[in-house]
């Protein structure tokens, strides 16, 4: 196309980069913005330049933020999180001695979390072996088609990763509860075989198994659990 | 995709017990975050908040604005976990993006002076290839700081001022005395080559 909306696809070019990088002056931002809703390969062409730009910021050196930034971001977050980890929170104070005679016995890393004010309502992560995260592989006729991590707790989660060439999207996740039970956790499309999705699901009876089923809900993969706990 | 099913795989059979969070991809514990799961969120903010600030004292060149830039970054990111998309760039990517556009603005409604040149120096510096370097990075953004590195000094200078600090054509030919044409060729030019730099497909973005 060469020219939409006022602007030549050559103008476009001219001012591409500066578009990209997001310090356009507002008119020709606008003028821009218009050319590219009815011309694909300036959108294309920008596209690459906004991954350049963001490129470019990966190049930026870390920094350490000031002591206690953690803390601060953690009690920003708090009104965001789940009311329910209150109550972890709560059981967590008994666990404090455990998890860092656990980390000294282990040798692994205890997280110690302080809260903003600094109170006695201090919230520690458990040490590694003591997190309720597991992980299967998504498993059918011998294949591994994926990879699955289940958190429990009272505010579960899960997160897949699949790389099932071939098979056609959207499909659906389901996990199968010790009880017997089954919960749908929800539907995500495939990309070429290949998509990760997360979604959070109702507390209940661990989960053993997580399963990927066609949008006609033929059984893809599997996906067994380790104990939880164990 | 910054966290794609094979290097996954390979993890394969090894955690009989629970798996420690920081070992999670980082695609997955942004799903953790997303269900507002306060240990994932801890561990998010450990993971991202170097690069985080990284950005945020870059632009604004103040502890207390980068702080408060960082902070709402992650805010904004728990907020609007559930919009990232992978398949654009990576998590710390993602958040590189937004806890810059907070630093911008947040420079622009101060009207601050853009840069220091000092600072433009040391980042410019930072940013370009040396040997030390080349050495630590990876090679995907080994290959990028050559390509920045290799540029004439004005072009990597604009590309800087324009790709970090947010200034418009305007205010880099302000900077650097030049006619406002030449500050927006140089930007155009600089990032032409720096996206032949990066191969088709390929993306930059590290945690």
């Amino acid at each position: 196309m060469g020219e939409c909306c006022g602007m030549t696809c050559f103008q476009l070019h001219e001012l591409g980069a500066e578009l990209s990088l997001g310090v356009l002056p507002a008119r020709e931002r606008a003028a821009a913005v218009a050319h590219l809703d009815g011309c694909a390969r300036c959108r294309a062409e920008v596209h690459r330049l906004t991954l350049a730009g963001d490129a470019l910021l990966s190049l930026v050196p870390g920094a350490e933020p000031p002591v206690g930034f953690e803390d601060r971001v953690m009690a920003r977050l708090g009104p965001s999180l789940r009311p329910v980890q209150r109550l972890r929170r709560r059981r967590r104070l008994v666990l404090v001695a455990a998890a860092a005679v656990a980390a000294l016995a282990t040798g692994a890393g205890g997280w110690a979390l302080g809260s903003a004010e600094g109170t006695a309502t201090r919230t520690v992560v458990p040490a590694a072996a003591q997190t309720q995260l597991r992980s299967g592989q998504l498993m059918a006729d011998g294949r591994v088609l994926g990879r699955v991590y289940v958190h429990g707790g009272p505010s579960p989660w899960l997160f897949m990763s699949v790389d099932a060439d071939g098979v056609p999207g959207p499909v659906r996740c389901t996990v199968q509860r010790s009880d017997g039970s089954t919960v749908s956790v929800g539907t995500f499309p495939l990309r070429d075989g290949y998509g990760s999705w997360g979604a959070g699901y109702p507390a209940g009876p661990d989960a053993i198994a997580v399963r990927l089923l066609s949008a006609g809900g033929t059984v893809l993969a599997t996906a067994h659990l380790p104990a939880a706990g164990g | 995709m910054r966290n794609p099913p094979g290097p996954v795989l390979r993890m394969g059979g090894m955690h009989r017990m629970g798996l420690p969070l920081e070992r999670l991809p980082d695609d997955a514990l942004l799903a953790g975050l997303m269900a507002g799961d306060p240990e994932v969120a801890v561990a998010f903010v450990r993971r991202f908040q170097r690069r985080v600030f990284g950005v945020a004292i870059a632009v604004v060149g103040d502890v207390q604005l980068a702080e408060d830039v960082a902070q709402q970054t992650f805010e904004r990111a728990c907020r609007h976990a559930q919009v990232y998309d992978s398949r654009r760039g990576s998590v710390p990517t993602w958040l590189s993006a937004i806890a810059h556009n907070l630093a911008i603005d947040m420079v622009r409604a101060r009207h601050s002076t853009p840069v220091d040149p000092e600072d433009l120096i040391a980042l410019l510096e930072a940013v370009t290839d040396t040997p030390e370097r080349r050495a630590i990075a990876d090679e995907e953004s080994a290959q990028l700081r050559s390509a920045v590195a290799e540029l004439p000094r004005e072009q990597a200078r604009a590309l800087v001022m324009a790709g970090i600090y947010g200034m418009t054509a305007r205010q880099v030919a302000e900077t650097e005395g030049v006619p406002v044409g030449t500050a927006k060729t140089r930007i155009r030019t600089a990032m032409g080559k720096l996206r032949t730099a990066l191969a088709p497909g390929r993306e930059v973005g590290h945690g």
